[in-house]
């Protein structure tokens, strides 16, 4: 497996408070992968060190088998939306991504040409003479997610890059990095878990500064696959029991949705199916299927399958809390 | 600290970007205001009584005698420069205004000399200054070398702190150098110092040269174009001083009142302390204080020298700012 980021043993104490104790772990080539943790888990610490901003107490971090401490031999490679860094504010949002095109080598003329493309990416480019101060925070924010895509980086780093956009705009920004995968190694931090489990492969989890938990989300969530099940009927306590008798289904709770949140309720045909998928030679696939058609045999219709919060409920059990909770 | 990764290009395009931007916008306004309204009003302290003297004369007598009015300026300006460039004492300068009141003493040896008629014939840096080059803006040059660096400042505070607050540095991180951005933008920031420099010089010269029209063109073109560079090379270490603070806090607010406390601590501790013990007079060394007038010296061994010291203070703290920024966080 090829190597994108290699992070070994890092650590880094800002005064009394340790924000990375000793992390290591490993982002394979052309992944997407999620960084998550609760609010000071060390997330935005981990991607500033990554990218040099700050300094290592001890650990080392390789980028493309270079290490990170001599940065300018990855000008070019690797970019990064910092989080809270503010652009000028008093210059025009085409002046400050058309310098960076110009410090890469561009003329102006190519360099204009590069970055209007890329804001019109982001739904940018009609706003593009406007001064940066005048545009609201999700514009911004775009601003920054297109100043990361500019070029050809071969790893981009993206910290919290939907927070504070609409679901539209977020949306965009998932599809563009999806799009970038072919060629991309992309980290993204958020504190979204439905998000990073839609859009990435492999993840690892933080917690005061710790690493808790790391891999690829399929084999993350392999004990613990959640899908949401919706049937035409209740079951029966016997149906039940045949349900959970299928090999690989781990446990069927009735549940509804109530402000956002799933709960159980006694009176609901909306089932939770936990799948544990760990055992040798069991797949999703085949266990859906075992699950769908005993289902069917009972005279039951499914009306809704969708995939759950795996990852949400393997994060509440290594950190014990969600992932806003805390401050920090 | 790798000199080596440094980048010409990058140099160039970042000292533009800053000169454009950042300080046409936020501190190089406030500057610009200030330096303007300091350095006119010094001249319009300099050159109004000139010009009140030369109004009473035309009134009374239907001309301008310039060469009375020259000679009146070099006996007013003697003693203040004498003790501008620390050649006398207030003392020694109260003794030789009143001496100049009073009849010439037969008894004292150096009054057989042909200096006796004139005392301060012993100084020949300032008949140079007074003289040799246009008074007036000589006057000027040695307020403006005074006042400066503590208007250089309001500029030079904020060259990357402001940055390092609000994170922005971060996306220039990852495309060029730290070294690019630190020379760069000391770069951009002494570029516009001399544009307004530049500006100052060019209005008192041209005001000299036609409204007042009390020396040659060529004389005051060649004196002002020497002051300009002089003042210009001036301002260097003072940037260089604020890039170092600059570079060491994260607040502006924090980097302007070191930045002030440096430059006017140095001096004032050199003044103050130097009345109390001699040695403490050496601190003004510390910074460009103790050599800066010799900028506006005769002799060019002098002026030259003056010069490379600004040049080589320039360096040392440029590299002390460097080292800080490229090591710290950001």
């Amino acid at each position: 497996m090829a190597l994108a980021v290699s992070i070994k043993g890092l650590s880094k104490r800002f005064g009394h408070t340790q924000a990375l104790n000793n992390v290591s772990f490993e982002v394979p080539s052309h992944s997407i992968f999620g960084l998550l943790g609760p609010n000071g888990a060390g997330k935005t610490t981990l991607f500033s060190l990554t990218a040099n901003f700050l300094k290592a107490d001890s650990g080392a971090v390789e980028v493309l088998g270079i290490d990170t401490r001599y940065i300018s031999r990855l000008q070019g490679r690797l970019s990064i939306l910092p989080q809270d860094a503010q652009f000028q504010r008093n210059v025009p949002i085409l002046d400050q991504p058309v310098f960076f095109r110009r410090l890469a080598g561009r003329t102006r003329p190519q360099a204009q040409d590069e970055v209007l493309h890329t804001l019109d990416l982001v739904g940018l480019q009609s706003v593009a003479r406007r001064r940066v101060g005048s545009l609201s925070h999700g514009m911004v924010k775009r601003l920054g997610v297109a100043q990361a895509f500019l070029g050809r980086p071969e790893v981009i780093l993206l910290d919290e890059p939907t927070a504070g956009l609409d679901p539209a705009n977020a949306r965009q920004v998932r599809d563009l990095i999806r799009q970038l995968q072919e060629r991309t190694t992309i980290m993204v931090s958020s504190h979204n878990l439905g998000e990073i489990q839609e859009l990435c492969d492999h993840v690892a989890i933080l917690d005061h500064g710790r690493l808790v938990l790391a891999g690829s989300v399929d084999a993350i969530t392999r004990s613990n696959r959640e899908h949401n099940l919706g049937l035409s009927r209740p079951l029966l306590d016997a149906e039940l029991q045949r349900l959970l008798a299928i090999r690989g289904v781990r446990s069927i709770e009735r549940t509804s949705l109530s402000a956002g949140k799933l709960n159980h309720d006694a009176r609901s045909s909306e089932y939770l199916a936990k799948l544990d998928l760990s055992a040798e030679g069991i797949d999703q696939d085949t266990v859906i299927a075992d699950l769908l058609k005993a289902i069917l045999d009972m005279g039951i219709t499914p009306r809704k399958l969708t995939e759950g919060h795996s990852l949400e409920s393997q994060f509440l059990e290594v950190t014990g809390r969600p992932p806003t909770s805390a401050s920090g | 600290m790798n000199l080596k990764t440094l980048n010409a290009r990058h140099i160039w395009l970042i000292s533009l970007h800053w000169s454009r931007h950042a300080v046409r916008s936020g501190a190089g306004l406030v500057y610009l205001m200030i330096a303007l309204v300091f350095g006119l009003s010094v001249a319009h302290a300099v050159i109004m009584p000139v010009e009140q003297l030369m109004s009473v004369q035309k009134e009374q007598t239907g001309h301008t005698d310039r060469e009375a009015i020259h000679n009146t300026i070099i006996a007013v300006g003697r003693p203040i420069a004498q003790f501008v460039l620390g050649l006398k004492s207030m003392t020694e300068v109260s003794e030789q205004a009143a001496a100049q009141e009073q009849p010439p003493n037969v008894g004292d040896p150096r009054m057989a000399t042909p200096e006796a008629a004139d005392p301060a014939r012993f100084d020949p840096w300032t008949d140079f200054l007074l003289e040799d080059r246009p008074a007036l803006l000589s006057a000027i040059f040695l307020i403006l070398a005074f006042g400066m660096p503590f208007a250089i400042s309001f500029l030079a505070f904020n060259q990357v702190t402001g940055d390092i607050q609000s994170h922005g540095l971060r996306y220039l991180l990852l495309r060029t150098e730290r070294g690019n951005i630190y020379f760069g933008r000391f770069l951009g920031t002494a570029a516009f110092s001399t544009a307004v420099m530049a500006v100052i010089i060019v209005t008192i010269t041209l005001y000299l040269g036609l409204r007042v029209r009390i020396y040659p063109a060529a004389a005051l073109a060649g004196w002002a174009v020497h002051g300009f560079l002089a003042l210009a090379i001036l301002m260097l270490p003072y940037i260089a001083v604020c890039s170092i603070l600059s570079a060491s806090v994260d607040s502006p607010f924090l980097s302007l009142v070191l930045a002030k406390l440096t430059i006017g601590g140095v001096l004032l501790l050199a003044v103050l302390g130097g009345l109390k013990w001699e040695s403490m007079r050496l601190i003004k060394y510390a910074l460009p204080w103790g050599w800066q007038n010799h900028l506006l010296h005769p002799e060019p061994s002098h002026w030259l020298g003056a010069g490379l010291a600004c040049l080589l203070y320039t360096g040392v703290f440029l590299m002390l700012g460097y080292a800080r920024f490229e090591t710290r966080d950001l």
